[in-house]
Formats: C-alpha cells, structure tokens, sequence
C-alpha cells in the first residue's frame, strides 16, 4: 500500500481544547469532553483543489485530505458520491422553488449513510493494528460493521439488545458477524457495552474509534456543495439521532468554505426528529441549550435515542446558522415517507419519512421560505423498515383470470379519477 | 527459593470484588436537584466519587463523574441512584446506536 502524507494533525477536546496523540482514544482524560480530529488546513489548501478533484473517482474518498486516515484507504472504497437528485415534483407538492433530495438510500453497501462512518473507522482501525472491530447498534451501524468489516477481512463483534427483530439481526448475521444478544433494560446494555469497549482490546467503530469514524459524515457535505456545483445551500434539512451527523455537515461545509472551494454564502442547517423522541428539537423551540433525556417511542426506530450524545453540539450548530428545528409524529412521518416515494421514486426508511415531513412543516410555515433551496439528506432505505408501513399504503386488487373483468377494473379506476 | 508463579501466589479476585473505574454521566431530574444524592451515595457506598464536569440549572443536573471501587459497589451504586430517579449512562452516552 503507498503511503501518504498524514493531513490530521492531533484529537482536541471539543470542551477544553486539550490536545492528544491519534491513537484509539475518544475523551479527554481532563473532562472527559468527546475528542475530534484537527487537520492541518495549510496543506490541505494546498493539494485540495477543484482541478485536483476533476480527476479522482466519484467515490467518498476523492475527499481523503480530509477523512481521517494516513494511508490510502482501505475498506469501504466504493461508498459515497451518492446520487443528488433534482426533486422537482415533491418541490411542488411541497411549495418550495427547488429542492434537492441528497439520496443516502441507495449507498453502498448496506443502504445507508452509516456506510460513510464505518469505512472511515474501519480504514483506520486498520492502520492503527487492530484486527478485531465491534459495535453495538440496533440496525444500520452493525449492518454497515458487518458487511464493510466481512469484505475488509476483519472479524466484527456486533452487540444488540435480546429482543431485537429477526430482521435485523439476519443482516448482520449473514456477513459471518459474531452477534452477541445482551438481555436487561436498554441503561443495563448500554453500560455493560462502554464496559466491553473499554475492557477489551478491539476497535470499537462508535466508542473509542469515534473521532475518526464521526468524521466520515462530512463526505456527505463535500458531496452536496460539488453535485450543486461548488455551492453551500442555504437550507440543508437533516434527521437528528445522536445528532452528529448534523454537526458533521456543518463542519463539512465550512472546512469546503475555509479551504476555499465554495464561495461564502449564507447555510442555514435544520434538524429533523420524530415526535416520539424529539429531546433535540423539543429543546431548540424551548430555547434551551440543553435538552432532557425521554424514552423513545416512535418508529422511526433508527432515530430513537433518549440521550443524544451530540445533542448539545447540534443545537448550537442550529442555532448559530440560523436553522430551526422540528418534529413530526409517526403519521406524519408515514406521510414523509409517501411522498418521497410518490413524488420521486425514492423508498426511504422512518428516518427519511421524519426529513421530508419536517421540511413540509418548515416550509409550510415560512422558516424556509417558498422562493428558496433547499436540500433534504436521506441515510437509509425503506427496504429496512418495512414494517413502519405495512397495512397503510393500500393493498392489491385481485381479479380472476378474466380479460373482462380486467377491462371492468380499468374502467372503475378511470372514472374515479376522472 | 524459587520464585513464584504469577499465579501460585495470592487467589484471584472475583470478578465483582476488583477494584475498577467507571467513567459515568448522571442526569438528575429537577426534584433531586436540592437533594446531596452525591454525599449520600458515599455514605451508603465505599465508592470514591470524582466530579469532572457539572450543570446544574433549576430544570435538570447533569454530572460527569468517576467512580472508584469494587466492580460490586459501583452496581450497587449505579443500582441506587437508578431508583432515585437519576439517568446514569456512560460517558459515551449512547454506545448502541440505531
């Protein structure tokens, strides 16, 4: 493998500033405060340009001055440069000039945005020695471990609540993943995995790799400002679980605005959540910079998290960019999820539903005014929560064999929408 | 004399009698704010509390803090301040994520 020049410079403490070596490590011994990765901007400008791009794969590491890896990458290299597609036809239902559906659906190669997290945290797992990675995830993350982690040759260690759906372990389980059930409430299971990832000598992708794979969300960013053309829309709607993909956008589009591949231009960045678990959003319209821990209870099942552990960052990106944020209830959020496969042909999971639904209600109430742009970022496909919409999105019609009846239906249907 | 073998020497400990860190956020909800939950749990509990970060307004308490002691101690620590009321979560807060 050619080595390369290293463009990180060290992992900062997000609260005090504190710097550390780049190894396995994800909080400051200080104040415990999440680490982040510091680049150093001076070299990137340097080899980062738009002519140096033109000539690079479409894929997420065309940006790899700015993902966090030494060496050329080495797990996950087709994931990214999803398609952004031009939703003229949910604009309309939706009353808005232009909208853009950043499609995260179709990434690959386990349908979702946590692709981009997981090839980052796995090529780098790999260049600091480990052979063993792991996760504890209830459905896109081990999915994502799993698969990148079985074409990369590693062995993985998926943790999961006992009780999870068949479903979801079956894609994790067929990539030859060790699934591990753990049983006790959620608090029980959470602890006793930071216990693990803590005990045990594995790089963990979202513990104690973290500073490296949160990084990989910004290639979602890169992508928006290059597909629309070296520009930063001025509205971006995203879905907030932890919420660190939203501050990953954030810090996607400024480093592109800093480095000088954009030109400066007003970037207003939305959260979406569901109802049913809506700390985040509850607290922006409270006006608070702190938010309260709920139980979830929705179905958007990739969303639910009680306690975000970026919840405080995303408010305080939202806040000071200027975007708002909302939440939609489990209704709502079928609606979301209907419209986007309607008006685009895009089937997105509950998360999708929750972006589409929240950028409805912003735009139907002016925070996102009719005459501008905006983008919605989806992270994964309805193929993954089927149930969230059986039984409401109608049913067959069964005819017998009969040319007849047949011709009796098509006209019952046209005179109905006539 | 010869020298003994790593583990010819002492018997091991049970695993819920080693000594452990544990590196934890606690959420308290606004009833207990005025309560020393803290000092109380050190009474109850040979555990050693160190805070490293805290805010506390009249709505909610969050406290990052570790705690030192017996594997069983801290269960039965955590155990306690669960009941209270208080959310203790690691210092990842959310380690299984969607």
């Amino acid at each position: 493998m050619q080595k390369t020049e290293s463009y990180m410079r060290a992992l900062r403490c997000r609260e005090c500033g504190r710097e550390y070596p780049l190894t396995a490590t994800h909080v400051c011994e200080f104040d415990f405060g999440p680490l982040e990765v510091v680049y150093d901007y001076d070299l990137i400008q340097r080899r980062l340009t738009r002519a140096a791009l033109a000539s690079r794969p479409q894929t997420m590491w065309r940006y790899r001055e700015l993902l966090p890896v030494v060496d050329e990458p080495t797990v996950g290299l087709q994931v990214g440069f999803t398609p952004l597609i031009k939703a003229d036809r949910l604009a309309r239902r939706l009353g808005i000039r232009e909208l853009w559906i950043k499609n995260d659906a179709v990434n690959y190669p386990s349908l979702s945005f946590k692709d981009r997290v997981v090839s980052v945290a796995l090529s780098r797992s790999r260049e600091l020695g480990f052979d063993t990675v792991a996760c504890a995830s209830t459905g896109n993350l081990a999915n994502s471990v799993a698969a990148n982690a079985a074409s990369a040759g590693l062995r993985a260690y998926v943790f999961i609540p006992s009780d999870l759906e068949q479903g979801k372990i079956l894609n994790s389980l067929i990539y030859g993943a060790r699934v591990i059930g753990i049983r006790g409430h959620y608090d029980e299971v959470n602890r006793l995995c930071a216990e693990i990832a803590g005990k045990f000598g594995w790089a963990f992708v979202n513990v104690n790799m973290r500073p490296y794979y949160a990084e990989g969300s910004k290639s979602m960013a890169f992508e928006i400002v290059e597909q629309l053309g070296w520009q930063v829309p001025k509205h971006t709607v995203v879905c907030m679980a932890s919420g660190s993909l939203l501050t990953k956008i954030r810090k996607g589009y400024e480093e592109f605005l800093k480095l000088g591949l954009a030109p400066e231009t007003e970037h207003r960045i939305h959260g979406a959540q569901a109802t049913g678990c809506s700390p985040i959003s509850t607290a922006h319209k409270a006006g608070l910079d702190f938010f309260k821990p709920v139980k979830p209870d929705t179905i958007a099942k990739s969303l639910a998290i009680g306690t975000p552990a970026d919840g405080f960052y995303a408010l305080k990106a939202i806040k000071e960019t200027g975007g708002a944020a909302e939440d939609v209830t489990d209704d709502e959020i079928r609606e979301g999820m209907r419209l986007l496969a309607e008006c685009e042909g895009i089937f997105a999971e509950t998360a999708g539903g929750v972006t589409v639904g929240v950028a409805k209600k912003l735009i139907a109430a002016g925070v996102i005014p009719a005459e501008d742009s905006a983008v919605l970022c989806i992270t994964g496909n309805g193929l993954k929560t089927l149930d969230a919409v059986t039984g409401c999105v109608g049913q067959p019609r069964e005819i017998k064999p009969s040319l007849r009846e047949f011709e009796a239906l098509v006209a019952n249907e046209e005179t109905v929408t006539a | 004399m010869p020298p003994r073998s790593r583990t010819s020497g002492a018997t091991k400990a049970a695993p819920d009698a080693r000594p452990q860190q544990s590196r934890l956020w606690l959420t308290y909800p606004a009833k207990l704010i005025k309560r020393p939950v803290l000092w109380e749990l050190t009474q109850k509990f040979p555990v050693v509390t160190n805070i490293r970060q805290a805010s506390i307004t009249d709505k909610i308490g969050i406290v990052c803090l570790e705690f030192d002691g017996r594997r069983a101690d801290i269960k039965a620590a955590i155990k306690w301040l669960e009941k209270l009321g208080v959310k203790v979560e690691p210092v990842e807060f959310n380690v299984i994520e969607s």
